[in-house]
């Protein structure tokens, strides 16, 4: 049978009806034409047609029922008569559409997220074969290769390769403006956007002819998407306009996409090459794979390594590297447990859907029985519950994709920053969302029907004789029953775990001891232009100068000069040696070496223990003089008498411009003071041993000025910026000034740490709440049906505690099944989730914890069905009869 | 007769006269009928066409608007490949039928 026929008969009721009506018509006028042409007079002819006809009436119904009312056109009576039902529940109703609403909100918008960071962050075409030339050392460690101009230019003739994209970044100053503003910029551009294969949103990408082989390149930019809206408000007619960078003008010659992700925030496109190079993705020949193209490479970045030992790490081996790699390396841990997390949820959300369902069904026997009986055909039976089922999964589902956009806004805003490029793509996904939708479609229509199956062909004379719906239902139904009860628990106790280890080590970085006070303290990033302040005194008196006329202002407390020392995060790795105790281990012996002013240790207010820091002349004249934290002083000098000796960290040389020293900065220094331990390898590491210099013994093209303010920093950010382009009209910061809370929150570990607690003691909630709803229908179910069979057991002579058992005992075990289950089952994955999210679930107290808790509420949802139990009068309940 | 067996003939004789004679509309499927059947069956015109619509449903026959010769719109009917088959099975049913009741008056 067509039921598509049947839908557009019911769409064309009023058009079916005259048609029926002009059929029967047909008929009569025909009759009556015979009836003529056989001699009748007009009137008999006529009366004779309609006595033959019959009743009109009657017979049109008779048609339209025959064409409509089959199947479809009481569908719309089926619909009020199931939202009737639902109303006349509305926990039950509440319920399920809750419980389909949250495992598709959860897993439509965590599978989006990971779509969109994890599966498919780069939008560049035949993306496959895009990997990044990077290089690992025998330690494991893996660096990305770095390359110089006429390298690139090499490297365009590996064989492997189809073509290169080179990321070479670099702060520019846009300059022409009242204050300056960075824009970071990537250089050398070449054949970038044509490795890439993304077309521009406007004018023309970047190409090789710009930067033409022996002439100078093209005084030409491409602006990112976003730059293009934050400096020209998305103006399209941008194209051939001038954007001055470092006071020179280039001329605009196209915008890229939105999400295009090449440079990880990157503003402009240059291509101009810059000194110091960078690194290089690759597109492989089809068929040529990574280690084909590793082996290929191996002699030739062997051979730069010998031109610029710098830029690679000893004995490297080259290890491309999928574009996703890193991404993946980041992200992949954080964004799949959650996924599991979700899929647990939407596993709960469907069994909970089924549960709900399968209980109501069986309750609803008895009625079915009596429709039955009065004339319901079993399909017309089936249908009214296919009806309710479909209104359940399409209310919850709708509420699913509601629930899924607000997530993901969530998601989004928590995403820690710098693990994957800022631009990518994140949004709902179509689908992930029509799988879901259809999961949850099919399980409540699954579940929603076996009791309509199992009513088929009921035997309703039993049924309604014996008054059997008031008995303990089929074995095979309570078993499904318990066996979902049971896998739910058992999720549950799983998810409740997770969240409980990972709100515990998210607690535990909170409350980390950092050392230093990170309120009112803000970082301001000062870059410097290339081939500027070129001697080391120019560039001494340039910072100091930064930093005095911040200092100059009345809501600063005070500001100092820290190269690479902002907390948590601070130093870098050196080794060094102590002249009196030589070690037997120069390779290991490291610390987190900084350079900093005399300011750094009182604008962080990490206390001084022993000693004294240096002077301010100290400091300017670059002496060789070093204060040591609490760790290294201890480790090396157990009995406190640190100060006096001297210390060498001999990596320190110069490579200018870009890196200047002092006279003798790879000699040794005296160590001159003890200050307190603050944080230096993150939230969640040991604090370790760390040096601090004078900032001027060693300086990069850039420093950092930490600013200690009288108020919330926030307001006093501009006047910061206006102050130092006082000093030089085109100094910029870093994009934007941060506050050392949020340098905090910004840490991976933070932001990892704050999303997987957050959302796993959502999950965990919800979860916790969907099984304990569950539970109580399927307890509350079974009683209500068997209330009969406990008045027996009372009457003859059962104790009330006796009954009670009786009730509460199948759902006792199931919980208890599940409760081991989940105990198995979160042991068992300690081990997976620890290696990757680096949170252990197997603390005995969080696991004692969560199944206490989820003891508690399954007892919370045995209360009211058990009360049922207990308030049950035997008299009555045999005479209910 | 009873109820259901009258039911089911009545589909037997519009199938069968659908297949003698092509298309056809109600009308002329009464007519047919009655003038195949030499006068002994007579259909109740009205009950003809609830009939002919759920046949229609079951897909065994379809319609289409047309003019009749006396140039008035009226819907004709025609048999579909289903209908055809189950004209078949309606057929050897009867068959059944029709041998099952005589052998049961002639029983003695």
């Amino acid at each position: 049978m067509s039921i598509f026929r049947r839908m557009t008969n019911l769409l064309h009721r009023s058009r079916l009806d005259r048609d029926i009506h002009a059929e029967l018509q047909a008929h009569i006028e025909l009759r009556i034409e015979h009836n003529l042409a056989a001699g009748m007079s007009p009137e008999k002819a006529r009366r004779d047609a309609l006595v033959r006809f019959g009743n009109r009436t009657a017979t049109r119904e008779h048609v339209t029922s025959a064409d409509a009312a089959l199947l479809i056109s009481s569908i719309g009576s089926d619909i009020r008569y199931a939202i009737r039902q639902l109303v006349k529940n509305p926990g039950f109703a509440l319920a399920a559409i809750l419980s389909l609403a949250l495992g598709i909100g959860a897993t439509v918008s965590v599978f989006s997220v990971i779509y969109g960071v994890l599966l498919h962050p780069f939008p560049y075409a035949n993306v496959a074969r895009l990997a990044n030339l990077s290089l690992s050392d025998p330690r494991g460690n893996i660096f990305d290769a770095g390359f110089t101009g006429q390298q690139f230019r090499e490297l365009r003739n590996v064989h492997a390769f189809e073509g290169i994209a080179t990321w070479d970044s670099q702060h520019l100053t846009v300059t022409g403006h009242d204050v300056p503003e960075n824009a970071i910029a990537f250089f050398g551009i070449g054949e970038t956007f044509v490795t890439l294969g993304v077309p521009p949103l406007l004018g023309r990408n970047l190409g090789p002819s710009d930067s033409p082989e022996g002439q100078e390149p093209l005084p030409v930019v491409m602006l990112h998407y976003r730059f293009w809206q934050r400096h020209f408000h998305g103006d399209p007619a941008v194209i051939g306009k001038t954007l001055e960078l470092n006071h020179r003008p280039y001329t605009i010659v196209g915008v890229t996409r939105p999400h295009f992700t090449w440079g990880w925030g990157a503003d402009v496109y240059l291509p101009e090459e810059a000194a110091q190079g960078g690194g290089v993705v690759v597109r492989l020949r089809p068929g040529v794979s990574l280690a084909a193209a590793n082996a290929e490479l191996q002699p030739m970045l062997e051979r730069f390594a010998q031109e610029r030992p710098h830029s690679f790490p000893p004995k490297f081996k080259v290890d491309i590297r999928p574009l996703t790699f890193e991404t993946t390396r980041n992200m992949g841990g954080t964004l799949y447990l959650l996924f599991a997390a979700v899929a647990m949820l939407l596993m709960i959300g469907c069994s909970n859907v089924s549960i709900l369902l399968l209980a109501r069904g069986t309750a609803r026997r008895h009625e079915f029985a009596l429709r039955s009986a009065v004339g319901a055909s079993s399909l017309r039976i089936v249908r009214q519950l296919l009806t309710e089922s479909l209104l359940l999964a399409f209310t919850g589902t709708g509420l699913g994709i509601v629930m899924a956009y607000q997530l993901l806004q969530l998601l989004v805003a928590w995403m820690p920053s710098g693990m994957f490029p800022p631009d990518v793509a994140i949004r709902i996904n179509v689908p992930v969302l029509l799988f879901t939708a259809g999961l949850a479609l099919l399980s409540s229509v699954l579940f929603g029907l076996v009791p309509a199956l199992q009513m088929a062909k009921p035997d309703i004379g039993q049924v309604m004789q014996t008054s059997t719906s008031r008995t303990a239902g089929s074995v095979r139904g309570k078993r499904l029953h318990s066996g979902l009860v049971a896998a739910q628990i058992a999720l549950t106790l799983v998810l409740l775990t997770a969240a409980g280890a990972a709100v515990r080590g998210f607690l535990h970085l909170l409350n980390v001891p950092l050392g230093y006070d990170p309120r009112n303290v803000v970082s301001a990033g000062i870059p410097l232009q290339e081939n500027t302040y070129t001697t080391w005194e120019a560039r001494v008196n340039y910072f100091e100068q930064l930093r005095a006329s911040v200092s100059a202002l009345p809501d600063v407390v005070s500001a100092s000069i820290a190269h690479n020392a902002t907390p948590p995060h601070s130093g870098s790795e050196q080794r060094f040696e102590l002249r009196d105790k030589p070690s037997s281990s120069p390779e290991s012996q490291t610390a987190r070496v900084h350079f900093v002013d005399s300011g750094y240790f009182s604008t962080l207010q990490v206390p001084l223990l022993q000693g004294r820091t240096w002077s301010a002349g100290e400091v300017a004249h670059g002496a060789r003089l070093v204060v040591v934290n609490q760790t290294l002083a201890r480790r090396y000098y157990p009995n406190g008498d640190i100060a006096g000796h001297v210390i060498r960290v001999s990596a320190l040389q110069a490579s200018p411009p870009d890196w200047l020293t002092a006279p003798g900065a790879d000699d040794w220094m005296q160590v001159i003071g003890v200050v307190g331990d603050s944080l230096n390898d993150g939230l969640d590491h040991p604090v370790r041993p760390a040096i601090f210099a004078p900032y001027s013994t060693l300086l990069p093209r850039g420093t950092q000025i930490l600013i200690r303010t009288r108020v919330v920093p926030e307001p006093v950010l501009y006047s910061i910026r206006k102050q130092l382009a006082t000093v030089s009209p085109d100094q910029q910061t870093y994009g934007v000034i941060a506050d050392l809370e949020k340098w905090i929150r910004d840490e991976p570990e933070w932001a990892r740490g704050r999303l997987i607690s957050a959302l796993f003691a959502g999950f965990s909630v919800a979860a916790l709440f969907l099984s304990g709803v569950g539970l109580y229908s399927v307890l509350s179910y079974s009683v209500a049906q068997r209330t009969n069979e406990f008045g027996i057991r009372m009457a003859l002579g059962a104790t009330r505690r006796h009954v009670l058992r009786i009730a509460t005992a199948s759902a006792g075990v199931s919980v208890g099944i599940g409760i081991a289950i989940g105990l198995v089952l979160s042991l068992g994955m300690n081990h997976i989730v620890a290696s990757r999210v680096g949170i252990t679930t197997s603390h005995p107290l969080i696991v004692l914890g969560v199944s206490l808790l989820l003891l508690v509420v399954a007892g919370v949802a045995c209360l009211v069905p058990a009360r049922k139990v207990l308030s049950i009068d035997p008299i009555i309940a045999l005479r209910s009869e | 007769m009873a109820k259901n067996d009258l039911q089911g003939t009545l589909d037997l004789l519009v199938l069968k006269t659908l297949a003698q004679m092509g298309e056809l509309h109600g009308y002329g499927i009464v007519l047919h009928i009655q003038r195949a059947s030499e006068e002994l069956l007579r259909v109740e015109e009205g009950s003809l066409y609830p009939a002919l619509h759920r046949m229609e449903q079951s897909g065994w026959i379809a319609s289409q608007w047309a003019h009749t010769v006396t140039n008035r719109k009226a819907k004709y009917y025609k048999l579909t490949p289903r209908g055809r088959h189950q004209l078949q099975r309606a057929e050897e049913s009867f068959d059944q039928l029709v041998k099952g009741v005589r052998t049961m008056l002639r029983y003695a």
